[in-house]
């Protein structure tokens, strides 16, 4: 539904100085009625990446196309199957719920029985109902969020692009966004692209797509991508971290990496997690506070990812 | 895990999605959507209707009342300031409200309501006259208060006068709210917007002959004059307030006016249009 190919951008230097790359030699394709997750740290390049898919930008090279059509040769044709909801509010807010749900609607030619079906449709899953002609600058965040939602859901876009839509939710306001849009895009089969670098967020998607520094780094299903760094790990807590996660490299006989207070073992060498613990605590037992066993969450996978993108011994995994 | 970059190229384009393509919404009924957001929006901030009506009319009250003693132009005695100034007011209430839509362009568009509009399957040139038109629309609802005024202020006119007023109005403020839009619309905040603003729309209407009278001046002004359209404007604002229709609407200089109105209002819608259509494009690599 969503066929990338060869993207890359760069955006203009400065003064005769080389411009700055976004986003290098950038494939993905994105299935019919799936729905993926692109996930990345600050500055890897999802923004550009979603102004360009949102058809905003030109890249420097590279094709996208959506539902079959050239994005970038017809914008028009693409702008009528798609939906997008930004990170910044798009609604006005000295409007009522209804009037913005009204002319979002008029904009792409609903008008009639069919707009007042389509109200109707979004009143239901949506908690807007009492709210409807209240303005939206009344609204909780989480409710002004719903109406993003719904203003974009009520063309019925085939493919519909958030960009860190649940930025500046509570948990439960974002638990509620992600419910209500998980349901439509199972019912509708809509393929949804969504940025996040809210990992919990990513862990019922069909697929999470992994970018730094504009380059992709890993696309799969989360429950694969965890796969990746094996069943399970050993955390250590410790004061001295960093001088102790050599030490226990060097006793276990497998790699280890630290982050923060914790010494990870994302490869538990053979025999399991009890002999190692065991190894752990007859030679560090004064320095380390805690050990425990977790599974790899997809924050865990991430950080993994992209660290081994950014060591230049690992260098090849990035290209 | 040598090697954590995987592409999967299982997207399949069923055929019937060229069809399910939703019907496009017209250009008219488009603007008119958009221009009605922007009216709504407007008379929803009391401060913003206070300012842009009040503003205008303290100019008018003040200055006129100020100027009035020492006006005295060659062919215009008996003509109080206050008199001479009020079609010059007018103008500065389509200059005003044009200015206020073209500042909101600049947030709109990367922070705001556009954003949502932008990526719409709507005309660019639609987007332009919904933003346009809407502070038309302000512009004239001002306009249409200022001018129940008229009758007691000695301007004889006939009644037929007031809506070629109005229609003139609207074209003038389609002209100079494109012009700001055309400005606004690359702008990245609203302060370097304020300079533009200062520094080329104000004194267009400084120089357009709504403060004061273009005859006896240098003849730099005057050629300056003769190529600010908002002057032309300005004598097609005028024009009814002292002359039939009839009389008006043969004369050359009139004419001129408008024909040069026309061009100025269709360059500027075209031109924001185009701006409006061009996309950010990535540097070569």
């Amino acid at each position: 539904m969503i066929r990338i190919k060869g993207l890359t951008h760069a955006y203009p230097g400065r003064r005769g100085k080389p411009g700055r790359i976004a986003i290098q030699s950038f494939s993905l394709s994105v299935a019919e009625g799936t729905f993926t997750i692109l996930a990345g740290p600050n500055g890897s390049g999802k923004s550009t990446l979603f102004r360009i898919l949102c058809g905003l930008c030109l890249p420097s090279a590279g094709t996208i196309h959506i539902g079959g059509h050239d994005l970038f040769a017809e914008p028009a044709a693409v702008r009528g199957l798609m939906g997008v909801v930004f990170q910044s509010p798009a609604v006005d807010k000295h409007l009522s719920v209804a009037e913005n749900l009204d002319i979002h609607a008029r904009l792409y030619g609903l008008t009639g029985a069919t707009l007042t079906d389509r109200r109707e449709e979004a009143l239901a899953w949506s908690g807007l109902k009492d709210r409807l002609k209240d303005k939206v600058g009344t609204l909780s965040g989480g409710l002004a969020r719903q109406v993003e939602l719904a203003k974009c859901l009520i063309t019925h876009p085939r493919v519909l692009l958030l960009d860190e839509p649940t930025t500046g939710l509570d948990p439960a306001a974002r638990r509620a966004f992600l419910d209500a849009l998980s349901r439509i895009q199972r019912d509708r089969g809509m393929t949804v692209l969504m940025t996040s670098h809210v990992f919990s967020e990513a862990e019922d998607a069909d697929r999470v797509a992994i970018m730094r520094e504009g380059l992709l780094l890993a696309h799969d299903t989360p429950n694969r991508l965890r796969d990746q760094l094996g069943r399970d790990m050993l955390v250590v807590s410790a004061v001295d971290a960093e001088t102790l996660a050599p030490r226990i490299a060097q006793v276990l006989g497998v790699p280890t990496s630290r982050h923060g207070e914790e010494v990870r073992v994302e490869s538990i060498p053979d025999g399991g997690p009890v002999p190692a613990i065991d190894a752990i605590l007859s030679n560090f037992r004064d320095e380390v506070t805690s050990v425990a066993v977790k599974r790899p969450t997809l924050e865990d996978v991430f950080i993994h990812v992209t660290e081994q993108a950014s060591d230049p011994r690992a260098g090849e995994a990035a290209e | 895990m040598t090697n954590t970059t995987t592409t999967t190229d299982t997207s399949y384009v069923p055929p019937d999605i060229a069809h399910a393509v939703p019907t496009r919404a017209g250009t008219a009924s488009v603007s008119w959507t958009l221009a009605k957001r922007e009216y709504t929006r407007f008379m929803r901030q009391p401060s913003r209707v206070a300012g842009s009506i009040g503003q205008p009319l303290l100019f008018w009250i003040v200055l006129g009342a100020g100027l009035s003693p020492s006006f005295r132009p060659a062919g215009m005695e008996g003509m109080t300031y206050t008199e001479y100034f009020y079609p010059g007011v007018l103008m500065m209430m389509v200059l005003f409200a044009g200015v206020f839509s073209s500042i909101t362009v600049i947030e709109d568009r990367d922070q705001g309501f556009l954003q949502g509009v932008l990526v719409a399957p709507v005309s660019r040139m639609a987007i332009v006259l919904g933003k346009v038109g809407g502070a038309a629309a302000i512009a004239l609802s001002q306009a249409v208060i200022m001018l129940l005024v008229a009758p007691f202020l000695g301007f004889p006119m006939p009644v037929e006068n007031y809506p070629i007023i109005l229609l003139t109005l609207a074209l003038v403020s389609l002209g100079y709210t494109g012009l700001g839009f055309m400005v606004a619309w690359r702008m990245s905040s609203t302060s370097g917007f304020h300079a533009v603003m200062m520094l080329v729309l104000m004194p267009l209407w400084f120089l357009s002959g709504a403060l004061f009278p273009t005859e006896g001046l240098p003849i730099v002004m005057k050629v300056i004059i003769w190529l600010n359209p908002v002057a032309h404007g300005m004598t097609l604002i005028r024009a009814p307030f002292y002359q039939d229709a009839a009389t008006f609407l043969i004369d050359p200089g009139y004419l001129t006016s408008l024909a040069v109105v026309l061009v100025w209002v269709g360059a500027v819608l075209t031109i924001s249009a185009k701006r409006v259509a061009k996309r950010d494009i990535g540097a070569k690599v």
